[in-house]
């Protein structure tokens, strides 16, 4: 299960395990960030190459646009794959 | 002993595919970080299962055992034309991001995680084999 919510200060904070299938189900929300924003991962258990793929498509429309996503409370595990897909050096990460 | 598992070839299968994997990571006493890293590896291989070898609609066999401080994966599609997923460029990491492309990060991640993968086709079969490290710091 995945799950994404927005707080009042405008960040995105993201739970669960975001697979191939939850990437599916939620591409349209990703597509719905118009603006910069926060994506908090502190409840995020598990991330794969379409997850990655959806939040590189987000970040890059937004950095067209001037913006991005900044990506806060990544577990280590999750920041090694970023590491890894050499993202570290495409995100703000925090 | 390996357990042998077949789930329909659908992205909709992850949960269930996931599911079994849980069992044999708590059978097998796996740590949650080596968890996460097969799961991930199981997902890429499956997922670009279902989405190259689209020629028939065969469950996918999925074989997972533990060999001491290994881990044996294997995942079997069978009656599809070939498809070798080791040809595909490699992803390039060092790309600025208005040069990176979609595509081929799943198998990067992949290669990254695991100590040894082989793809073999033979009678129409494609066989992905993994073997995983469980005594390696990283991911």
């Amino acid at each position: 299960m995945f799950e994404m919510t927005r707080s009042e200060d405008g960040t995105i904070r993201l739970k669960g395990r975001f697979d191939a299938a939850q990437v599916e189900a939620h591409r349209a929300d990703f597509e719905g960030i118009a603006t910069s924003c926060v994506l908090d991962f502190a409840e995020l258990d598990y991330i794969s190459s379409a997850g990655l793929g959806l939040l590189f498509a987000t970040h890059k429309r937004l950095v067209d646009a001037g913006g991005g996503l900044k990506l806060v409370n990544l577990k280590p595990y999750i920041r090694e794959l970023f590491d890894i897909a050499g993202f570290d050096r495409v995100f703000a990460i925090d | 002993m390996p357990s042998e598992r077949s789930f329909p070839k659908a992205i909709a299968s992850l949960d269930e595919v996931f599911s079994h994997l849980e069992s044999f990571y708590s059978a097998e006493s796996i740590d949650p970080r080596t968890a996460m890293a097969m799961s991930l590896v199981v997902e890429e291989i499956f997922t670009n299962l279902v989405k190259y070898n689209t020629a028939s609609k065969n469950p996918i066999v999925l074989r997972i055992g533990r060999d001491g401080d290994h881990v044996h994966l294997e995942l079997v599609d069978r009656d599809v034309d070939r498809f070798d997923p080791s040809t595909l460029p490699e992803v390039n990491i060092d790309a600025p991001v208005a040069q990176r492309r979609p595509g081929g990060l799943g198998l990067h991640l992949v290669r990254a995680i695991v100590d040894h993968i082989s793809f073999e086709y033979e009678d129409r079969v494609m066989r992905v084999a993994v073997i995983k490290n469980l005594e390696r710091g990283d991911v």
